[in-house]
């Protein structure tokens, strides 16, 4: 991610010269002082209102704006996390007395089942993905975010998912084995539920690494022109290195349910150690996702904080780089503690040293982050506002959890308190110390800016002290519960024991957190009809999303405007003015477009300005199809849901080829500011490739897990591979793995020959190359079938056949991505000059032609050499 | 106040004691563990004071600015050199402790199987070729280190006493080891803890520790056959039992019984518990436990015989109590 | 002055923590390995310190240049939010510096088993 200056040399003869940016930059003090006349600031405004205007009645729901989908998001996020705390209500009930037969063991194991993955599934992931989308573009003075369809198109899986998944508890059909589901356990119970929650939740993962790649590419290329890195708002910060981690933590999740899901449906025995499975590879492969998750979860609540605390104190954050390092560091160091979940499955000491290490280092970046909150308050002068009682409450919690988590990191402690209330305890203090309270906090301090209303100070008080005092009652004395030796997940205990008091106070308790809860609920949506707006900056904020207009505009920036420094509104006085008048950049819309500006990635220099999406069907419709390609197999109902797979690619083919790389009219456009800047570019540049970039990495790391599991069961399992077993046939997986690398050059070429003006050549070779690589693909089927693998008897011929299928697939996916182009091409959407769609295909195939060959490798000759 | 606070120390430190308790420690391993947990326990409170204490000093009482200069040097301190010397003391006690509390053991080996949901045991004295076999119940030497092997059939479930020290996983197509070092004789709980179905909350097993000599009297004892039953009501148990088919999941060594289903019952009567735990070893539970074993642990495997007439159910539990 | 492209790159600035990553994953993998293929507990202890020394040298070396990047005496306010290429260029070296510390710190952590643990136990 380097930058180059303004004006680059082009790089070859065939990238024009006039579609490089022109004019001033950066914009001179004597362009940004002049004022705009007030008729051409009132025409323009009509126009960018008409052009983003939201649309009404049941077209509503058509809408993709980021305000809209990031408010359907964050309610429906705070529907389903209202929904699991009443199951949580109903286990404490049952267990407020020992002996107790309110629920039965079942229903009790469905409920906290469904607790923990609807709190970890549809509440803490989703709802920092709502936050984001509706805080994020308005923080980086941006119109909306890069791919607002694909926005909506999230929210839609997520809904129709979480409606399917959360709804299977009223059915009395949902997953009982636990929100980590572990084989053998999850693989042979008898009911639907372990596929709901494998399908179920799959369906929501892929929406959530769409939103993830939305908010890199957001963070990266969608910051207002001057906004160097080191100027970003420290909220960015987090969301860059949140969405890495949803990139390379969800992908191993999503692996693991693909062997989860054979071994259900297809009997492939991966966990079953009766035919060479291990039960422990779900374990790695579902906590290299599970505790990164943690720390997704974590880490942009602090970034609320991050947010909060310089308002409160009246000066800019101390320590911003530290604050930096604090979240790049855990980012990293928080793939190198999933062991920890499984420092009693008696791996050998030294290995669990690793992780026990890696965990107490862990601490170090979070006490950074927590102290450099503290220093800010020792150098600045607080004001004493409702957000930040919770914000306070939050760290008073947060480092309860957080010193109970370095006493657990040591791994023989562990193994006293592993799997009992205290950890129970000590996840609750870290889950509502670094996620409730915060997100509650940032609630009361973006409400306003939201709405233009506020919520109740008095209700806001009421809320935080119930909330606060019932939380401690319910989880404080968890700890000695766990200590007195209650395990978790156990429907009913004793009473001799001593726990029986101490859960009648837990129970207590967790009714005065659903009072709190409640009492801000009522604040959050009773009608605020009558009340006044609020002015334009509340807290006295020095971001800049609190430069929006009162009442609220659906253009988000009014002129996307020229920042220099971290807190725009407190350093830059006539910035709201001047962004209210339209004299920044892309202040009109004289096309009746919604555009948006794309900056290089470390300076920030305008490159592009892009046309962004408007509202349509398309979205719904094709979550909709995706929900049945992923639900219907469930019940067994294979045919309609191959077929609403088929629909839904169909769908999103519809999406791409009206809506994306179109070829713009002009291609250079002026911004404003005596800017020019290019209306399409392709190859890095673009928001387009770089989202193809960023979900490959993440489906490289899906393949990566797979390949961990090869690897897993060698050094695991004596009998891997079995000996005398049937290897794939060498001649065919070499064939393959030349039939990928001629597709994957067969690609490239066309690219480049293609920009250099051969078009024919170029579409021949865009006909040869999907013929190859559905050659690819049926040499390598053809490579475990002939030899006669056979997936049902042995954990290795079945990990064999799930490398062939994962590659079958993205190989095919990968051919009607060619095929497109070429389509593209002969239908005159896709010309040398305006060639994104070859690029982006051809990035695809970098990534799948290396990973083609090393299945071929995987399959071919790393068995014969084991 | 201060009374208060005695007495709420005194009900808090009373509550610590407990069959199943981690606070009250009767093996080695278990008193580090819980030694290590009263100093990080202090640890954690003094930490936690001074952070939230910083928080609310500097918000609500201390009004004057400190420079940016004093700002940067806490973080530093506070945020960088303070936890990494805490946590590498920290990190060096726990590392340097895990090998000693894997060590090996000095004669006796165990191997328990979890089963859902039951615990089957066996006893290897060293040099044994065969295994002395019961269920549900472990009894351990004082004094010296045992060596204990564990396997599962099915699912995962873990193995833990918590007055003797931590837990381990029972994997299906693994064998784990660990070692538990008793030192007080007594008889504690153990529990599953790892969630293994319906009936997880119903995987108990009781741990008797006793004296060294004490022990091997017991074990010879226990590898011996069952004791023929004695009395008019037991010996027409005992028929009952063969022609009930109950030797088609279990065995009663001595007798036709030889299934290795369910759990042996050899000895059965001089268990402490009934049902992995749950009940105590009577008659009545005896009887309720053969009536409906399914209201007791939800999912068992064992049917019930409430089919069978009152006085069938009394003459069997009157078979099984007395095999002692 | 030309400055070399580091300067301007987020790559350069994760690159110690990527040496811990890469570090973590080879004693973890390599020890995982060894004990399961050889119980050979004094090989993997002897490729763990190797490792460990190769690490904090690369993040050392890492961190010397993140520190000259960053320019320490050059400035009394060190909170770079100005709007210059300078800033920018010392933000990044302050982070990458920073990082390199806790890089440092995680590689030391993680090779501490190795110095305890002698049993693959």
């Amino acid at each position: 991610m380097t930058d180059s200056s303004l004006h680059d040399p082009p790089r070859s003869a065939a990238e024009l010269d006039e579609r490089q940016p022109q004019g001033q930059w950066p914009p001179s003090e004597e362009m940004l002082a002049e004022p705009v006349p007030s008729d051409i600031q009132e025409a323009s405004k009509e126009r960018l209102r008409a052009a983003w205007k939201t649309p009404t009645g049941i077209r509503y729901l058509s809408a993709v704006n980021n305000s809209v989908i990031g408010k359907w998001y964050s309610l429906t996020a705070f529907g389903f996390m209202l929904a699991a705390g009443v199951l949580a209500l109903l286990m404490r009930v049952q267990l407020a007395v020992p002996e107790n037969d309110f629920l039965s063991s079942d229903r009790f194991n469905q409920f906290f089942t469904m607790h923990g993955s609807a709190m970890m599934f549809l509440f803490a992931v989703p709802m920092f993905e709502a936050i984001s989308i509706l805080l994020l573009p308005a923080m980086l003075g941006s119109r909306d975010m890069p791919f607002p369809r694909l926005s909506a198109y999230g929210y839609w899986c997520f809904l129709i998912g979480g409606v399917f998944v959360l709804g299977s508890v009223l059915f009395d059909a949902a997953p009982s084995s636990g929100w980590f589901m572990y084989p053998p356990l999850a693989t042979e119970d008898e009911g639907v539920g372990s596929d709901i929650w494998l399908l179920g939740l799959s369906f929501i993962e892929i929406a959530s690494i769409a939103a993830a790649v939305e908010l890199i590419v957001g963070v990266i290329k969608c910051r207002p022109p001057g906004m160097r890195i080191n100027l970003m708002p420290l909220y960015g910060w987090y969301v860059l290195v949140v969405g890495g981690m949803i990139l390379f933590a969800f992908p191993p999740l999503i692996a693991g349910d693909l062997l989860f899901e054979l071994e259900r449906s297809l009997n492939w025995p991966f966990f079953d150690p009766e035919r060479g499975g291990d039960p422990l590879l779900w374990q790695h492969l579902f906590w290299i996702f599970g505790h990164p998750e943690v720390y997704i979860i974590f880490l942009p609540s602090i970034a609320i904080a991050s947010m909060v605390v310089p308002t409160a104190a009246g000066r800019p954050i101390v320590g911003y780089s530290w604050i930096v390092l604090s979240a790049v560091g855990t980012g990293f160091i928080s793939f190198g503690l999933w062991v920890h979940h499984m420092f009693t499955t008696g791996l050998p000491a030294i290995s669990l040293g690793f992780f026990s290490a890696a965990s107490e280092a862990v601490v170090i970046p979070t006490g950074v982050q927590i102290f450099a909150f503290i220093a800010t308050l020792m150098v600045g002068r607080v004001t004493v506002i409702l957000p930040t009682l919770w914000i306070a409450g939050a760290v008073a919690i947060f480092t309860a959890g957080g010193l109970t988590g370095v006493m657990v990191a040591l791994a023989p402690f562990d193994w006293q308190v592993h799997d009992t209330y205290f950890i129970v305890a000590h996840l609750h203090y870290t889950l509502f110390g670094g996620m409730v309270f915060p997100i509650i906090g940032g609630i009361y301090y973006f409400y306003p800016f939201i709405t233009k209303k506020k919520m109740s100070e008095r209700l806001g008080r009421w809320s935080f002290w119930v909330t606060f005092i019932g939380f401690n009652v319910c989880f404080l004395p968890m700890h000695l519960t766990g200590l007195l030796g209650m395990p978790r997940r156990v429907w009913t205990y004793p009473g001799d024991l001593g726990w029986d008091w101490l859960n009648m106070i837990s129970t207590v308790g967790s009714f005065v957190i659903a009072a709190g809860i409640l009492i801000f609920a009522w604040d959050l949506l009773r009608p605020k009809g009558r009340q006044t707006l609020t002015e334009r900056n509340p807290w006295n904020a020095g971001t800049l999303e609190w430069s929006h207009d009162v009442p609220t505009e659906a253009w988000g920036a009014r002129s996307v405007p020229f920042v220099t420094s971290r807190y725009p509104l407190w350093d830059q006085p006539e910035i709201v003015e001047r962004m209210d008048a339209g004299r920044f950049y892309l202040g009109d819309a004289p096309e009746g477009r919604r555009e948006t500006l794309i900056t290089s990635a470390v300076d920030a220099i305008p490159q592009l300005v892009v046309r962004v999406t408007g509202p349509a069907w398309c979205t719904l419709v094709a979550a909709a199809f995706t929900g049945g390609a992923f639900i219907l197999p469930t019940f067994g109902i294979y045919g309609p849901a191959i077929v609403c797979g088929v629909l839904a690619i169909a769908t999103v083919i519809w999406w791409l080829w009206t809506a994306t790389a179109i070829i713009p009219d002009k291609v250079m456009k002026d911004v404003g500011l005596g800017l020019t800047l290019p209306t399409y570019v392709s190859g890095p540049k673009a928001p387009g490739w770089w989202a193809i970039f960023i979900t490959m990495l993440g489906d490289a790391t899906a393949f990566a897990g797979l390949i961990f599991g090869v690897f897993f069961f060698w050094t695991a399992r004596p009998d891997f591979p079995p000996d005398g077993a049937a290897h794939a046939s060498a001649a065919l997986t070499t064939t393959a793995g030349v039939l990928l690398a001629g597709t994957w050059l067969s690609t490239w070429f066309a690219r480049g020959l293609h920009r250099a003006g051969h078009v024919t050549i170029a579409r021949a070779l865009l006909i040869a190359a999907p013929i190859m690589a559905s050659g690819g693909a049926a040499s390598l089927i053809g490579a475990v079938w002939f030899p006669g693998l056979q997936p049902a008897t042995h954990a290795y011929p079945a990990m064999m056949c799930a490398l062939v299928v994962w590659s079958v697939a993205h190989i095919l996916c990968g051919a009607i991505m060619q095929g497109y182009c070429l389509a593209r091409s002969l239908a005159g959407r896709m010309l040398p000059e305006f060639d994104a769609d070859l690029w982006n295909t051809t990035l695809y195939w970098h990534f799948q032609g290396v990973s083609g060959i090393v299945t071929s490798l995987m399959i071919g000759l790393v068995p014969r050499v084991m | 106040m201060k009374i208060g606070i005695a007495l709420a120390l005194t009900v808090v430190l009373a509550s610590c004691e407990g069959r199943q308790s981690v606070l009250s420690p009767a093996g080695r391993d278990a008193e580090v563990l819980a030694n290590l947990f009263w100093w990080m326990l202090g640890g954690a409170v003094v930490l936690w004071l001074f952070v939230n204490g910083l928080m609310l000093y500097f918000s609500r009482i201390r009004r004057k600015r400190h420079s940016l200069r004093v700002a940067q040097w806490f973080i530093f301190m506070c945020g960088v050199v303070l936890p990494t010397t805490v946590l590498a003391g920290l990190l060096i006690f726990a590392l340097r402790e895990m090998p000693q509390q894997r060590e090996p053991g000095e004669g006796l080996t165990l191997r328990v199987t979890g089963e859902s949901w039951w615990w089957r045991v066996e006893y290897w004295p060293d040099g044994a070729d065969e295994p002395v076999t019961t269920a549900n119940e472990i009894r351990l030497p004082a004094g010296s280190r045992s060596e204990i092997e564990l396997a599962a059939n099915g699912v995962i479930h873990s193995f833990w006493i918590p007055a003797l020290g931590g837990k381990t996983d029972m994997i299906p197509g693994r064998v784990n080891r660990m070692s538990l070092e008793p030192t007080a004789p007594g008889t504690y709980r153990g529990q599953c803890a790892e969630f293994c179905g319906l009936s997880h909350a119903h995987m108990a097993l009781e741990a008797v520790v006793m004296a060294p000599e004490e022990f091997e009297r017991w074990l010879g004892a226990e590898a011996r056959d069952a004791r023929a039953p004695e009395g008019a009501e037991a010996k027409r148990g005992k028929q009952l039992f063969l022609s009930q088919g109950c030797g088609g999941c279990h065995t009663v060594r001595g007798t036709p019984a030889t299934a290795r289903v369910g759990p042996d019952l050899t000895h059965l009567g001089g268990r402490k518990s009934l049902a992995a735990g749950m009940l105590p070893m009577d008659r009545q539970s005896l009887v309720g436990w053969l009536s409906a074993p399914e209201s007791i642990k939800p999912g068992v495997n064992m049917p019930g015989y409430d089919h069978l007439p009152p006085a069938d159910l009394q003459a069997l539990a009157a078979y099984l109590e007395g095999l002692t | 002055m030309v400055w070399p492209n580091r300067y301007s790159s987020l790559w350069h600035m994760i690159a110690a923590p990527v040496v811990w990553a890469v570090h973590f994953c080879a004693v973890y993998g390599g020890t995982a390995l060894v004990c399961a293929r050889m119980d050979a507990p004094g090989l993997a202890r002897i490729g763990i310190a190797a490792a460990s020394v190769v690490a904090l040298g690369l993040i050392w070396w890492i961190g010397r240049r993140a520190w000259r990047q960053w320019d320490y005496a050059s400035r009394a306010n060190r909170t770079h939010g100005g709007p210059r290429a300078e800033d920018r260029r010392e933000f990044l070296g302050h982070s990458a510096w920073l990082l390199a510390i806790v890089s440092a710190i995680g590689v030391i952590f993680v090779s501490l088993p190795a110095l305890f643990i002698e049993s693959c136990l």
